[in-house]
């Protein structure tokens, strides 16, 4: 089974038509990555989809990066009895 | 007010007076004074027909120089009454058929004059909204934005409608004269053309270029301002308006405290409080309260707006060279358009909803509010349904619009609901809550968006949409509750459930209507449609009433609408709600209030961000970068509205915890 952080790399990759192999850990979802204000709502409900979970708007729309959202989501997971 | 002077007739010593200052008049008997009139204050003046004179003392405030003497100077008069104390000077050609009141200044006129039986825009016909005709507007001195649009929207009850037109048709018919007015206090100067128009008290015109078959609504509390280069044509300007700076304006209709300026053009127009235009074009436009458009390339045309922020070179396209102009679009109450938004007629956009990019394809949105409409490149439209609803930019509206209400004078004609929560819109998240849940529960997770009337929709944000709706309604609801046991208390009724009836003369209709800025339940308005078909209201001062009547009644009818939503919703009855019901309601609100508030804080947050700071300065280093933004920008922690909401959010707590 895939681990979370390939997982966020595979959306992540997929929304913003990126190869999920160049994304890094400490790339930032606007800066690095490019992603509008409106992807990150998409990518919100994408990593909603893909996890089986609903994270928090205020909270998930803070995270800046693919590391920090790994580590949100891998949280939001343990929190509401999600295996990853 | 109509004039109760005495006059008299000359006497030989008075006409031998004027005679000596190079007065002349075609009958001297036809010319009268009134009986403390001077005759030194009147010179090189030619009298025609029927005159009257008041008297000229002291001095005439001057705008652009020292006062000068009150007087008549260097004027042919033609038919006139000429009040006290004024001033009219270097006229080109003649002042001809005016009655003009105490202490008007006109200088530098060409010609001034009426022609029997002019209307002064009342009467004209406007092609609102469709620019192929079928929703005329027959404008009118009381025209308000509820007045045009009943006249204008609701062509599917003819009889209502043919009975309006005759009540606007004979109103207007009373505007019919021989002779124009020039209010008293009114100021005129240097304008090449004025006629047939109707200029009421303190009216300021300087440097128009022509003037015809208008009025000009005025009052010393709202003086109405017209400047140079302006030319209008059969339009009516409401009380505080201005139309300056080279603006064209044909067949339209400018409302109280309108701006329209910089060279814009309209024809075929309707504005109305507090609209402003700037630059631009508008065709056929039905611009209800606070329309603004400021940017060049930007043309409105056959639309319906309201609390509508148009981007630069936004600009809509009314026909396919079929059979003509006639496609028409609505855009409803505070919505925004992007710098070069187009939209191709018809289109109806939700409430609040913001337009980005070049859509050649039409689509309806109506139960989407507060979404985001996005023209993608390869010609689709997306939407993000509810992405809006917890920005600071629409909060910044809510709060702005009536704070910008430059309305002055006693008569405010357009009733304006300020509300951005309201049955309306949440009536429509009610509605569109549901479309996404049904799309949510009966699409293919294989497939990636949704048609949605027009729209696409990714699927996976129909469940977004759901939510931040569900936080919409839940906060409205929640809110309307807290804040009516709040109001009742202050009055001194703590009987809850009489806190919590509904009034027995409340209307409750599911759907709302918005009348260009009024919201009503639907069954009010049919109540008044049907009152005006059978001729119970029989007159345009009668419809307003009744209008006010049904603004006076909104609380009430909106609480109608909470207790049957609150039903809906929650699946509680609010008229049984004990006091530990309540105290959990409020808890709730309190939790979602002040999550929606931390979700504005969080945009607003996004305003101070490295991204933002992007591009801030010449070249600095990073330091330098930070400290050149904050000079600038100031910081998130210091700005007022972020102040405010934080403020807010101590006073949710503090209001949850009274219920306690």
């Amino acid at each position: 089974m895939a681990t979370v952080e390939e997982r966020v790399k595979a959306v992540t990759g997929q929304l913003l038509g990126i190869d999920p192999a160049t994304i890094k850990n400490e790339d930032k979802f606007t800066i690095d990555l490019g992603a509008e204000s409106i992807q990150s709502i998409e990518l919100v409900a994408m990593f909603e989809e893909e996890f089986g979970i609903e994270m928090e708007e205020e909270a998930a729309l803070a995270v800046d990066s693919i590391g920090k959202a790994v580590d949100f989501i891998t949280k939001v997971c343990k929190d509401q009895g999600v295996d990853v | 007010m109509p004039t109760t002077k005495q006059y008299q007739p000359l006497t030989s010593g008075q006409i031998d007076a004027l005679e000596s200052n190079g007065c002349l008049a075609e009958d001297w008997s036809r010319v009268q004074v009134a009986t403390d009139f001077r005759a030194d204050r009147v010179r090189r003046v030619q009298f025609i027909g029927d005159i009257r004179l008041g008297t000229f003392n002291g001095l005439v405030p001057n705008d652009s120089g020292p006062p000068k003497l009150a007087g008549i100077y260097d004027a042919v008069l033609a038919n006139c009454t000429i009040g006290d104390n004024g001033r009219i000077a270097n006229i080109g050609s003649h002042i001809a058929n005016y009655t003009i009141r105490d202490r008007v200044s006109i200088e530098g006129v060409g010609i001034m004059e009426t022609n029997p039986g002019a209307r002064f825009g009342n009467g004209i016909e406007v092609q609102a909204v469709n620019e192929g005709g079928g929703r005329e507007v027959i404008l009118l001195n009381d025209l308000s934005a509820q007045l045009a649009y009943l006249q204008c929207l609701v062509r599917w009850r003819p009889t209502m409608t043919h009975r309006l037109a005759t009540l606007v048709k004979q109103a207007a018919e009373s505007a019919r004269k021989d002779t124009g007015t020039v209010g008293s206090g009114a100021r005129i100067s240097s304008v090449a053309r004025i006629v047939n128009v109707e200029i009421s008290d303190a009216a300021n015109i300087q440097g128009a270029s022509a003037l015809e078959d208008g009025t000009i609504l005025s009052c010393p509390e709202a003086a109405t301002f017209i400047g140079p280069g302006v030319v209008a044509e059969h339009f009516i300007l409401a009380e505080g308006a201005t139309l300056s700076d080279g603006a064209i304006v044909r067949q339209s209709f400018v409302g109280q405290g309108c701006q329209i300026g910089k060279q814009f053009s309209a024809e075929g127009s309707l504005f109305f409080a507090n609209c402003e235009g700037f630059h631009g074009e508008a065709c056929s436009v039905f611009a209800g309260p606070y329309t603004v458009t400021h940017h060049k390339s930007t043309l409105l045309i056959a639309g319906l707006f309201s609390f509508y922020n148009a981007g630069s070179g936004t600009n809509q396209s009314n026909h396919m060279y079929k059979l003509g102009p006639v496609h028409e679009g609505k855009l409803e109450r505070g919505c925004k358009t992007g710098s070069f938004s187009y939209m191709m007629w018809p289109c109806r956009v939700g409430p609040f909803s913001v337009v980005l990019g070049k859509h050649t394809r039409t689509f309806d949105t109506r139960d989407f509010p507060f979404s985001h409409i996005e023209a993608k490149s390869d010609g689709r439209c997306e939407m993000v349904p509810g992405m809006y609803l917890s920005t600071v930019g629409t909060v910044r509206d809510g709060a702005k619009w009536p704070a910008r209400d430059r309305r002055r004078g006693p008569v405010r004609r357009d009733i304006i609901d300020f509300d951005v929560f309201s049955p309306l819109t949440v009536g429509r998240m009610l509605r569109g809550s549901e479309i996404l849940r049904n799309l949510m529960e009966t699409t293919d997770r294989s497939k990636q968006f949704v048609m949605i009337h027009g729209a696409e929709v990714r699927r996976v944000l129909l469940r977004t949409g759901i939510k931040y709706y569900r936080g919409g309604i839940e906060m409205y609801l929640q809110e309307r509750l807290v804040s009516r046991i709040e109001i009742a208390r202050r009055n001194g009724m703590n009987d809850l459930a009489k806190s919590l009836a509904i009034a027995p003369d409340a209307v409750f209709s599911e759907e709302w209507i918005d009348l260009a800025g009024q919201m009503m339940p639907q069954s009010r308005f049919d109540l008044l449609a049907d009152r005006i078909e059978s001729g119970e209201i029989d007159s345009i001062d009668r419809l307003q009433l009744e209008l006010g009547r049904i603004h006076a009644a909104y609380l009430e009818d909106e609480w109608a609408w909470v207790v049957w939503a609150y039903r809906k919703h929650f699946g509680k009855e609010i008229p049984m709600m004990t006091a530990d019901d309540v105290k959990a309601a409020a808890e709730s609100w309190r939790d979602v209030r002040t999550k929606f508030l931390k979700l504005i804080l969080g945009d607003a947050n996004r305003e101070f961000d490295e991204l933002t700071r992007t591009g801030f300065g010449v070249n600095p280093s990073s330091n330098e970068l930070t400290a050149d933004f904050t000079a600038v920008r100031g910081t998130f922690e210091d700005n007022p509205f972020v102040q405010k909401i934080q403020r807010e959010i101590e006073e949710i707590a503090q209001r949850a915890a009274a219920f306690s």
